[in-house]
């Protein structure tokens, strides 16, 4: 192998990809609480006693989880606008697929989180007099959000990654200065090398959190 | 909402539609395969008890588990070729960024099922006389699979909707060619809204097939009595 490999391409720009990670990490600082916010939501149609609520947010929840991200990203900047009239930037595009995306998977784990409580604990907190909504806010809430994080905090890691695909449409993301910098110094072997490792060094601390919760919750027996 | 849906166009360009959606099943049929190759060999890396051996194949799974799929792609069709000194078409890229982050993935299915197998079981049937290899094969494998199966399938649908990333390398899968029937018929709602369809039915169908799957399995390996 005669390749010798030669990182000043990417030690010269690393402001380009710096660039990159903070429209990544804005994708997911607003993406992530919008999709729990959400998702909690739905996961409350799912679980309420009305059979329309619960069969148009089992709807939502299927949908979304059964058509490629891409396919929604695309969909959302080329087809929606074509109903709605509202021509989306692709940040916005970007920030609505993924959200939407995101919010069916967190809806899914509130409603199996919720629906893993025993019902008297439900029963018993209305026999003493309590609303659903304070129900659910002092009762069941602080029961089974522990018992959600690992889920959450994968939820998180998979929505990091799900950012990159932003650069289909052009959005400044991490990916697409990666691309534009290897298409303009001919280094692709270096920069999208260096591309993966940012995208490591940003993740793996959150997976390794995941793994460490699991296994201090299955200590506790949760 | 005035709008006129108008599908004759994406229904002229049936045949293409078609050329992709087989191309998206040949390409993740053949991911899945070498996937479970790649996939089993680095769980027997990290089974292998010899740290030089675990040690890297952990490695190997943590960094395809923690970057985004599509950073595999590229890498796989711009960076690779540079390395090897062989330039690849995007099928050929596409496949080996499915194949090996799948593998990671299956890797830990494949580990996970195997370790949740009591070590009683090994040793019970050791003690009766067989030999390791036929204490995996006819007493661990066939429990384990019965768990390691729900994860897998999971794990391969994910596989299933990656595909579309390939088309960004311009792979003819079925979004690269619904792209095409586009920029033909200018009309991106209907032809994105049929493909999203098809992938929304085809996961339907398969989820269903896959838990029939799993009731038979998990009837034929019920403990007795239990």
């Amino acid at each position: 192998m005669e390749f010798s490999w030669d990182f000043s391409a990417v030690l010269h720009n690393w402001p380009v990809l710096l660039e990159g990670v903070g429209v990544t990490a804005g994708l997911w600082a607003v993406a992530f609480p919008a999709a729990m916010l959400i998702g909690g939501l739905v996961a409350l149609g799912a679980l309420s006693k009305s059979r329309a609520l619960g069969a148009v947010t089992r709807a939502y929840m299927e949908l979304f989880r059964n058509i490629p991200v891409l396919i929604q990203l695309i969909w959302f900047f080329y087809a929606f606008p074509i109903i709605t009239g509202w021509q989306l930037s692709p940040f916005v595009a970007a920030l609505l697929a993924l959200t939407l995306n995101a919010s069916a998977y967190c809806s899914e784990i509130f409603r199996g989180g919720i629906a893993s409580l025993p019902r008297g604990q439900w029963e018993g907190a209305r026999a003493i007099g309590m609303q659903p909504l304070q129900v659910l806010r002092r009762v069941v809430l602080p029961q089974v959000l522990k018992r959600m994080l690992p889920a959450f905090t994968n939820r998180g890691i998979e929505l990091a990654k799900n950012t990159s695909i932003a650069s289909v449409i052009a959005v400044h993301e991490l990916m697409y200065q990666g691309r534009a910098l290897s298409a303009a110094f001919y280094r692709p072997l270096e920069i999208l090398t260096a591309v993966a490792v940012v995208y490591f060094v940003l993740i793996y601390p959150g997976a390794y959190l995941a793994s460490r919760i699991e296994k201090r919750l299955a200590l506790r027996g949760h | 909402m005035n709008y006129q849906w108008d599908f004759s166009g994406v229904w002229a360009h049936r045949d293409m539609l078609l050329t992709g959606f087989v191309g998206t099943l040949k390409i993740a049929a053949v991911a899945i395969v070498l996937g479970v190759v790649f996939g089993a060999l680095l769980a027997a890396l990290r089974l292998s008890g010899k740290g030089w051996l675990a040690k890297p194949a952990l490695w190997i799974i943590e960094f395809y588990r923690n970057t985004p799929p599509l950073v595999h792609f590229f890498w796989a069709f711009y960076a690779l070729p540079v390395l090897i000194g062989v330039s690849l078409d995007p099928y050929a890229a596409a496949v080996i960024a499915l194949s090996t982050q799948s593998g990671a993935f299956f890797a830990e299915v494949f580990r996970g099922g195997l370790v949740s197998i009591e070590r009683g079981q090994w040793e019970a049937a050791r003690a009766i006389g067989m030999a390791s290899h036929q204490a995996l094969r006819r007493v661990v494998l066939p429990q384990a699979m019965a768990r390691m199966l729900p994860p897998f399938i999971e794990r391969s649908f994910e596989l299933i909707k990656t595909t579309a990333l390939a088309s960004t390398l311009a792979y003819s899968d079925l979004l690269y060619q619904a792209m095409q029937v586009n920029s033909i018929t200018f009309r991106p709602l209907e032809v994105y809204t049929v493909i999203a369809a098809i992938f929304f039915l085809t996961l339907l169908v398969l989820s269903m097939l896959a838990r029939l799957l799993e009731h038979r399995l998990a009837v034929s390996t019920r403990p007795v009595g239990g």
